[in-house]
């Protein structure tokens, strides 16, 4: 048994506890799973001990994290683990304890201003608009990833108190809380990042979607494969029908596909390497596969998957909003065609095989 | 989801990377030197001995195989570099392909030491081609229902009657490995009595006649058997086991770059395009086919690093062939909707070409070394459904 089996045992031991639900704006979260995997210790891992985490691998955090998404766990595990804090630490800046949820966003309509210009992090305030902030209104501090003060270039990584900022009920899908935050000369710590740091940490953003997407996929594909086991129809299980079974193997190749880019790219930021190229092919590569997985999965489901009765619902409407979050598939797909041919135009072929 | 579907991550390869900066080197100064043009599906289409050749002397062909068959004990890691390098240049590698692919390691399983010590090291120079004998004009997916049959005659020999159809540049090759009845067919059991033949495409009996593929290009063959005779000892394994060995040789046929690349040089053309262009609806378009093509290379090399520990994964080929040949035909339409190009073989703009050249191939991605519908079969076994 590796680390990541036991890590991936435990959540899938307090997930049993936590049946999903629909999430509606009086209930919007699971607070109770957050409570129950930060006791455990599990909403710290893969941040260093020494910074206030659980310490443990990347590979540990995607576990949590890919086990989370497949029991559609509503939790701002993800953002936690996978952005907020990693952008944190490599911007010098302090951690928050992980039992309280951080989550992040891009921030691109908030004007940021210094207050202090002295060396190390400093102090900002910031005004305007921040739209689509995964889990406002249950995450307590918010990471912003904001363009720099006028002459400054680059960009500003903020760590905003949420907790006295009021959120709208705006959800995306699936229900999951993506509503927009209203800064008045909010203070903040932060610190300046150049135009590359923050394309790195917008990858990351897209690579824990990624990774999310990925682990639905899967699910996705196994309960289908399982339905059309155990549904009968004309006498005989629904995967005994060859039309069925073509519907299934195409699920099967869009999820070995999506599973092995997506792993590819956790392993190249594992090394170190810039992962914006592979970051993107992951997310565009995952939205591609979410169109054909969701629609064959309820189809196969047949009209009690179309309910909220049946637990298809809680994984496909995640599917569909997760693919367009963290940059939509067009915006990706035109960042990694132009980072490709950034090297000019004969030199797609090399940059493919550098890019994963 | 089903373990026989999964596969380990693919390591890094140090040694790959070297072995692919070597290739890159030697295609741009043959592409400099004039000695070949890029073309679409050339592992099909671009035969010629001489290119061949030059690989086997670089040490390009074989690479896989024992040092005593003249191979050169690299990994299959290596070898996926140096085939994904020829193929995303164009470079005409068919007269080899097939031998080097699976015929080889084909006979490396099977052959007899006499066979693998007459044969192997001429396949590792380049000189020695093969062509698969699989289907008939009667049987395509069904391929258990071959009637090729083969008898023993009073020598000992074989006398082969029968015929092979889609045999890829047969006019080209020296041998086929030819799957036979060697007993009749047992409707009790379809998959006992084949066996496979080692066969000299050079001997009286055979004749080779053209089928031509729709843009008129001869690569296909029908290749007839009558009363041909084949000395004993070149049956290939065992007399009977035909069925199993076709199905182990699946896992090289289906599970290689040549199975998402056919079109690469249709994309490369295409990303000059938007090169020039920077026009935002072609961007996203090759964003989106560079993203399908990635994820192929991760499936693909995860089998190659599968072949290296020695595992034969079938089931995950199949998943490689059926995506990714899907992929290598969506190409055309991916690219056609977001230029303003008119295919044309003839033309002067090397996109229009090349879209007319991969319009022309298209369907064959899907059918060749086992249809989609075949394949899917295959994975929903994998599956559990069957």
């Amino acid at each position: 048994m590796s680390d990541q089996d036991l890590v991936v045992e435990t959540v899938k031991d307090i997930l049993g506890r936590f049946e999903p639900f629909v999430l509606t704006a009086e209930r919007r979260w699971d607070a109770g799973l957050w409570s129950a995997l930060a006791d455990a210790g599990l909403t710290g891992v893969g941040l260093p001990e020494e910074a206030g985490g659980s310490g443990g691998e990347l590979a540990d955090a995607v576990a949590i994290v890919r086990t989370l998404a497949a029991g559609a766990g509503a939790v701002p595990v993800a953002e936690q683990l996978l952005v907020a804090g990693p952008a944190l630490l490599a911007a010098d800046l302090e951690l928050p304890s992980p039992e309280q949820p951080t989550t992040f966003a891009v921030a691109a309509g908030v004007t940021v201003h210094p207050v202090d210009n002295g060396d190390g992090p400093g102090r900002f305030t910031l005004s305007g608009t921040v739209a689509d902030v995964p889990w406002a209104g249950a995450a307590r501090h918010v990471v912003l990833l904001a363009p720099a003060p006028a002459g400054m270039g680059g960009a500003v990584l903020a760590l905003v108190d949420a907790s006295s900022l009021p959120a709208d009920d705006a959800a995306n899908l699936a229900g999951e809380p993506r509503a927009a935050l209203v800064l008045d000369q909010v203070a903040a710590a932060g610190a300046l990042l150049t135009e590359a740091q923050a394309g790195e940490i917008r990858a990351r953003y897209a690579l824990a979607r990624s990774v999310q997407l990925a682990a639905a996929l899967e699910q996705v594909l196994a309960w289908t494969v399982q339905y059309a086991g155990e549904r009968h129809q004309f006498g005989r299980p629904l995967g005994k029908f060859q039309a069925i079974q073509m519907e299934l193997a195409e699920m099967a190749g869009e999820v070995t596909a999506v599973t092995a880019l997506t792993d590819a790219a956790v392993q190249s930021l594992d090394r170190g390497e810039n992962v914006v190229l592979a970051a993107a092919a992951a997310k565009v590569r995952a939205g591609a596969a979410v169109e054909v997985v969701a629609r064959l999965a309820h189809q196969v489901h047949g009209a009690i998957g179309f309910t909220q009765e049946h637990k298809l619902h809680h994984l496909t409407r995640r599917l569909w909003s997760w693919r367009d979050e963290a940059g939509s598939e067009l915006a990706w797909s035109t960042v990694l065609a132009a980072g490709l041919l950034a090297g000019g135009p004969d030199q797609l072929w090399p940059a493919l095989t550098r890019a994963v | 989801m089903s373990n026989s579907l999964t596969l380990a991550p693919a390591p890094r390869s140090e040694a790959a990377e070297q072995v692919r900066a070597e290739v890159r080197e030697f295609l741009a100064a043959e592409l400099a030197a004039g000695t070949f043009q890029t073309h679409v599906d050339t592992w099909l289409s671009g035969v010629d001995p001489a290119f061949s050749k030059k690989l086997g002397e670089r040490g390009w062909l074989g690479m896989t195989w024992p040092k005593e068959y003249g191979g050169h004990e690299r990994s299959a890691m290596e070898r996926y570099a140096v085939t994904e390098e020829l193929l995303a240049a164009g470079a005409p590698v068919a007269a080899h392909w097939i031998a080097d692919r699976q015929s080889g390691p084909n006979l490396l399983t099977y052959g007899t030491e006499k066979q693998r010590r007459e044969i192997l090291p001429r396949i590792v120079a380049g000189e020695c081609f093969f062509v698969i004998g699989m289907s008939e004009p009667d049987s395509g997916s069904d391929l258990a229902s071959i009637r090729t049959r083969a008898t023993r005659n009073g020598d000992g020999d074989w006398v082969v009657n029968g015929a092979k159809v889609w045999t890829s540049n047969a006019h080209h090759s020296h041998y086929g490995i030819v799957l036979v009845r060697t007993s009749p067919a047992d409707p009790s059991s379809r998959h006992a009595g084949m066996s496979q033949l080692l066969v000299d495409l050079s001997l009286p009996g055979i004749s080779i006649n053209p089928i031509r593929i729709l843009d008129g290009g001869h690569h296909f063959n029908e290749v007839v058997f009558e009363d041909v005779v084949v000395p004993g000892d070149m049956l290939l394994g065992e007399e009977g086991n035909g069925w199993h060995q076709v199905t182990a040789e699946l896992a090289f046929e289906r599970s290689g770059p040549e199975r998402f690349l056919s079109t690469y040089p249709l994309i490369a053309e295409f990303g000059r395009r938007v090169a020039e262009t920077g026009d935002a609806a072609q961007l996203a378009a090759l964003g989106r086919l560079s993203a399908r093509l990635l994820a192929l290379r991760q499936m693909s090399l995860r089998i190659a690093a599968a072949l290296d520990r020695g595992e034969l994964p079938n089931i995950p080929a199949a998943l490689v062939k059926d995506v990714g040949t899907t992929f290598e035909a969506d190409v055309v339409e991916e690219v056609r909707k977001v230029v303003d190009v008119t295919p044309s073989l003839a033309s002067p703009d090397p996109l229009a070409r090349a879209l007319a050249e991969a319009q022309l191939h298209q369907p064959g991605f899907t059918l060749r070394g086992g249809t989609n519908e075949i394949l899917r079969g295959i994975v929903a076994r994998g599956l559990g459904l069957r």
